[in-house]
């Protein structure tokens, strides 16, 4: 496993930015999230160990670390298969693929992330209100003082928090949701002088793209929240229609809008409103499981930032 | 002669996907302070042979998923030197599995070690 460096691999570093900048050319094409994390490990070794090893230069640090850490390609290739491998030993199990229809339609009660995606839609009415708050009341407060000296602090403190909430914003989506999500920080760039680095906060689009998505949370948390509730209720409350009947509380049943549904009178009713509740449960947990799939979509689009190094 | 080599990489590989973990646990288990990334692969350096001595880039992933089942937990502090560092600590879970993979690293040593038995080094 050792002493195995690839001929045709490129000319060795002489700095950490050139070895980021090899190592990200390697995971091109791999999950930004991932390639975020690779980015993140290779610059936490490579600095302690330039720190270690004072009085060596750079490049002769980064020559020996390339026996014991890697080299940029195969680096990249460890973490392309490790990734792969530890998340299959230590994952718990995806339920198996149901083929038939009805297998497909109730199999959604086995699958984890259903109830992470319910309980998703549920918070997101909370965290949507946080959010939208934050980036509202520090958009205009900062905005407003940037005519006094200490509007500009102000500012740059605002967007590093808009860049630390969209990292917990990925931990709660990659959680709940399973999409997978930076779990470091995005951290590079240390040779840059602060000024530029600075500068960088407003040139990276994804600082205004995480907060749009902050905005967008809160249109959407409301639509989450309340299509969960009406639909869990309104499913819960037919499947009660027979035993409201059994009870004997007839004339119960849904009233909208000065038209109403008895749904108790009568026997064969309820059983049908039972069946209708029934199935409208499973519809609720599939489209609870979509909306999943769409947000986690969104928010790696949003949140996860190409990684400049 | 590149055949066998080619036959050996395949089985390191294989033999190291479960070790790596079970030796990344027991550091952190005797260690008693939580340790960063850079540190552990050093400590694994020092004492690591066989299939523990390849790329140290290998161990980040594996603590990070370890992570993520909760056998260890991190917490992040600044550093002079780099990037804020992510220090790993065991969990209690983590012990509790340590000492399950443990006795099972222990019986499957011993039965492979019985059948290797007058197989010549």
């Amino acid at each position: 496993m050792n002493a195995t460096a690839p001929m045709n691999a490129r000319p060795l570093p002489t700095t950490i930015p050139e070895y980021l900048e090899q190592l990200r050319a390697a995971l091109k094409g791999a999950d930004p999230a991932m390639v975020q994390d690779a980015l993140y490990d290779a610059e936490e070794y490579l600095r302690s160990e330039l720190a270690e090893q004072a009085g060596r230069s750079e490049a002769e640090v980064i020559a020996s670390v390339a026996g014991s850490y890697g080299a940029p390609e195969e680096v990249a290739e460890i973490y392309r298969e490790t990734e792969v491998t530890v998340n299959r030993a230590l994952r718990q199990p995806r339920p198996p693929k149901r083929r038939s229809l009805p297998g497909r339609f109730f199999g959604v009660v086995a699958d984890p992330y259903t109830y992470g995606a319910l309980f998703y839609m549920l918070l997101s009415l909370a965290t949507g209100v946080f959010y939208f708050t934050w980036v509202t009341t520090g958009a205009s407060l900062s905005a407003g003082l940037l005519i006094l000296i200490i509007g500009v602090p102000l500012l740059l403190l605002f967007l590093m928090s808009v860049r630390l909430l969209s990292l917990v914003e990925g931990r709660i989506v990659e959680t709940l949701l399973g999409v997978r999500m930076p779990r470091r920080p995005l951290y590079t760039q240390r040779d840059k002088p602060w000024l530029k680095r600075l500068g960088e906060l407003f040139t990276d689009w994804r600082t205004w793209t995480a907060m749009g998505y902050m905005l967008l949370m809160l249109p959407l948390g409301v639509a989450y929240f309340s299509a969960v509730v009406t639909l869990l209720a309104t499913s819960v409350g037919l499947m009660a229609a027979p035993f409201a009947a059994l009870l004997g509380h007839a004339g119960a049943g849904i009233y909208l809008d000065g038209i109403s549904f008895s749904l108790a009178d009568d026997w064969r009713i309820a059983i049908a409103a039972f069946l209708v509740g029934f199935l409208l449960l499973f519809a609720t947990l599939h489209l609870a499981r979509l909306v999943g799939h769409f947000h986690g979509w969104l928010a790696k689009n949003l949140l996860v930032r190409d990684p400049v190094v | 002669m590149v055949d066998s080599e080619a036959h050996l990489k395949k089985f390191q590989k294989e033999l190291s996907a479960g070790t790596v973990s079970l030796v990344l646990l027991a550091v952190l288990a005797r260690a008693g302070e939580p340790l960063y990334g850079y540190l552990i692969a050093k400590q694994l350096e020092r004492t690591g042979d066989g299939v523990l001595a390849g790329k140290q880039s290998a161990l980040y992933p594996v603590l990070r998923n370890l992570e993520g089942g909760g056998l260890l937990d991190s917490f992040v502090e600044p550093s002079v030197s780099g990037p804020p560092r992510r220090y790993y600590r065991i969990t209690d879970a983590g012990r509790q599995v340590l000492q399950s993979w443990a006795a099972a690293w222990r019986a499957t040593r011993d039965s492979v070690d019985s059948a290797l038995e007058g197989i010549p080094a």
